[in-house]
């Protein structure tokens, strides 16, 4: 049984520092969600909040229908994994992943159950009876993953547990720990910087800012419809390539870029700007085409700057409108490209934000 | 011959020259020597007048070995020899020390270990200033409060007794141990303190359960510190133990200073190693964690 967490107006400053400002969270129970955001954002810190570990200066947490806003942290049922392990140095891996089952005077056999069965979830049973200190960075972080698991809690806090390992060990916990989450279905609050991550694994991501959060959402819409300028920015790789733009009426209106006029008719607005209005115009990487290859949008001929070959495709940097604007192509029409291309550039794509707030129009 | 040609052509650095017995390094290892004779001799002529009997300390030459050693002198230092009005010898105050040193080591230093893994892992309001409270209490000299501290204590009833002595050593061993202990668990990872608060253990199993463990090292450096500095400690002492605990190193000092009867050289060489060794002997024993201990902490931060 899994447990939903309630976040109201949670705020909170360490002195004139307003690190929370009125976070608003709502995750179902069983979910999968994912703070994401650069550091000194905020997220360890709501993550220390929910657990109970700092105090909030206002605001109310609730778990599983519980109010533990002032709770202590063993008292909300929850289990927390940590970026540097947090093991017990001294104690073997048996003893960690029991520590907090004899805290609460669970019967032996019990106990014992429960890590023999943690051990087999998480294939550690012959490191049982080493030391943290005679593991590698993978068994540490399997066995701190352990000692959340035999809690059995009802939602399981994860900060930043994969920064610690190499690039080839995160990609198999990566898998490891979405197996666990399908398996056991147990709510997770997961914080990371790391937006692959976070795309990969969440359900839903609560990109955050300045100890704001940007923008709630499941990693697909994320990504196609940005709320903000910041979370088009931070989320993809490469980045969203963004172009200054000005709205113009033509027929409608139409945004004007370098001379280039790009009808806006097809786009869905949320709140459709007057002429005049300054914007920023984002197209990702993959959803800008050749016009050459019959792709649609408006025609813009751009000098070719540079390739990057990355395997399967091949990312073509072009110079539009003073800035670098980055194509994802396949390799071997990368290779054809010679000087330049006439780039298609189709708004019913693109994301639209005002230079002004930084929103999306 | 292609190979010779080859690397005859490549230009080679000037090598690092072989290590040989050169003129500086004698000069090194004579001046090492000097160095440890020099503070040897003192020790050597200790223990050499201890062993002889009178008529050879007579004589007048101290570098002399002795003759016809004796173990003498050490029974009567120990047995017999006079501190002041009684004639006990030294054991009396040998398990005095031990009586005050037992208790006054294991709290202070347990009492530095918690405030240090308070102050370090607890981030309470204040901590900053009670931590520079506890500077500035390690470096003002004891000798400054005395007076004052007689008269708390005498008005506590504490004065002259072994639990007031013990106290004592308790207050004034907590600044430093408390400082060495902060920086030890200042640096440990704070995540380790959240991972048992969220696994439910409290202020204290924390405390007894995850830390203790770890500092064993540190614990080392802290009871040499205490042990040696408690049971070579005179003054407090002569002062607050009253005069049925006076500690060893006071009656030392009696039996040295005795100015009636001839001057027993070799009874007072004999009292001062006795006196002398439990420091020595806990340098001895735990040496490799006093090296391991600083290494780990005590000293950086």
């Amino acid at each position: 049984m899994s447990s939903g967490i309630q976040i109201r107006a949670l705020n909170k400053s360490y002195g004139a520092l307003h690190v929370l400002r009125q976070i608003d969270i709502e995750v179902e129970p069983g979910a999968f969600t994912v703070l994401l955001g650069p550091s000194g954002c905020g997220k360890s810190t709501l993550l220390n909040a929910i657990a109970g570990l700092d105090d909030v200066d206002s605001g109310e947490i609730v778990i599983g229908g519980v109010d533990v806003t002032d709770a202590e942290p063993s008292a909300r049922g929850l289990a927390m994994v940590f970026q540097s392990y947090a093991l017990y140095p001294t104690m073997t891996v048996r003893k960690n992943l029991s520590f907090g089952l004899r805290v609460s005077r669970m019967p032996k056999d019990e106990v014992e159950k429960r890590v023999a069965w943690a051990a087999d979830l998480l294939q550690i049973r012959e490191l049982l009876d080493r030391k943290p200190g005679q593991l590698s960075g993978g068994q540490r972080q399997r066995v701190a993953i352990g000692r959340a698991l035999v809690r059995e809690a009802q939602v399981f806090l994860f900060d930043e547990p994969l920064s610690n390992l190499d690039a080839k060990l995160r990609t198999e916990m990566r898998v490891e720990i979405k197996r666990l989450h399908q398996e056991l279905g147990s709510t997770i609050v997961y914080v990371t910087h790391d937006q692959i991550e976070a795309m990969t694994l969440a359900t839903r991501i609560a990109v955050m800012k300045g100890g704001q959060v940007e923008q709630y959402a499941d990693p697909q819409t994320l990504y196609e419809k940005p709320a903000t300028l910041f979370v088009a920015g931070f989320v993809g790789s490469p980045a969203m390539n963004f172009l200054p733009g000005t709205v113009v009426p033509s027929d409608g209106i139409a945004a004007r870029i370098d001379g280039h006029d790009l009808p806006l008719a097809a786009y869905p607005f949320l709140s459709e700007p007057a002429a005049g209005d300054e914007i920023v115009l984002g197209f990702r990487p993959e959803d800008i085409g050749l016009a050459e290859d019959g792709a649609p949008g408006v025609p813009v001929e751009a000098p070719l700057l540079f390739t990057e070959p990355m395997g399967a495709d091949t990312l073509a940097w072009f110079d539009l409108a003073g800035k670098r604007v980055s194509v994802r192509l396949p390799p071997d029409r990368a290779r054809a490209l010679s000087g330049g291309a006439r780039l298609a550039l189709d708004l019913s794509k693109a994301s639209l934000f005002s230079t002004q707030t930084e929103r999306r129009l | 011959m292609t190979h010779t040609a080859v690397a005859g052509a490549i230009p080679r650095a000037a090598r690092r020259p072989a290590r040989k017995a050169s003129a500086s390094r004698a000069g090194l290892y004579a001046f090492l020597v000097l160095a440890a004779l020099f503070f040897a001799i003192p020790l050597l002529i200790v223990l050499s007048t201890s062993l002889k009997p009178m008529d050879e300390i007579r004589e007048g030459s101290i570098f002399a070995l002795p003759m016809a050693p004796t173990l003498e002198p050490w029974s009567k230092a120990w047995l017999s020899a006079c501190t002041g009005l009684f004639c006990d010898g030294l054991h009396v105050g040998f398990w005095n020390s031990v009586r005050i040193l037992v208790p006054s080591v294991i709290l202070s230093v347990l009492a530095g270990a918690l405030n240090g893994y308070a102050l370090a892992q607890w981030r309470f309001r204040h901590a900053d200033k009670i931590l520079t409270a506890l500077m500035l209490g390690a470096f003002i000299p004891y000798q400054v409060i005395l007076y004052p501290l007689v008269k708390i204590f005498s008005s506590l009833g504490l004065y002259g007794t072994l639990p007031g002595i013990v106290l004592i050593h308790v207050i004034f061993g907590l600044p430093t141990l408390t400082l060495i202990f902060r920086n030890f668990y200042a640096g440990l990872p704070e995540e380790l303190v959240k991972a048992a608060r969220v696994d439910g253990a409290g202020f204290f199993r924390i405390f007894l359960q995850i830390m203790l463990p770890m500092s064993v090292n540190i614990l080392m450096v802290a009871l040499i510190l205490q042990v040696t500095g408690i049971w070579n400690d005179y003054l407090l002492g002569y002062i607050f133990a009253g005069r049925d605990n006076l500690p060893m190193t006071v009656q030392l000092n009696n039996i040295v200073n005795t100015t009636t009867g001839t001057i027993e050289y070799n009874v007072n060489m004999a009292a001062t190693v006795l006196t002398a060794l439990p420091p020595l002997l806990v340098y001895f024993l735990s040496g490799r964690y006093f090296v391991r201990g600083i290494a780990s902490g005590a000293v950086k931060g």
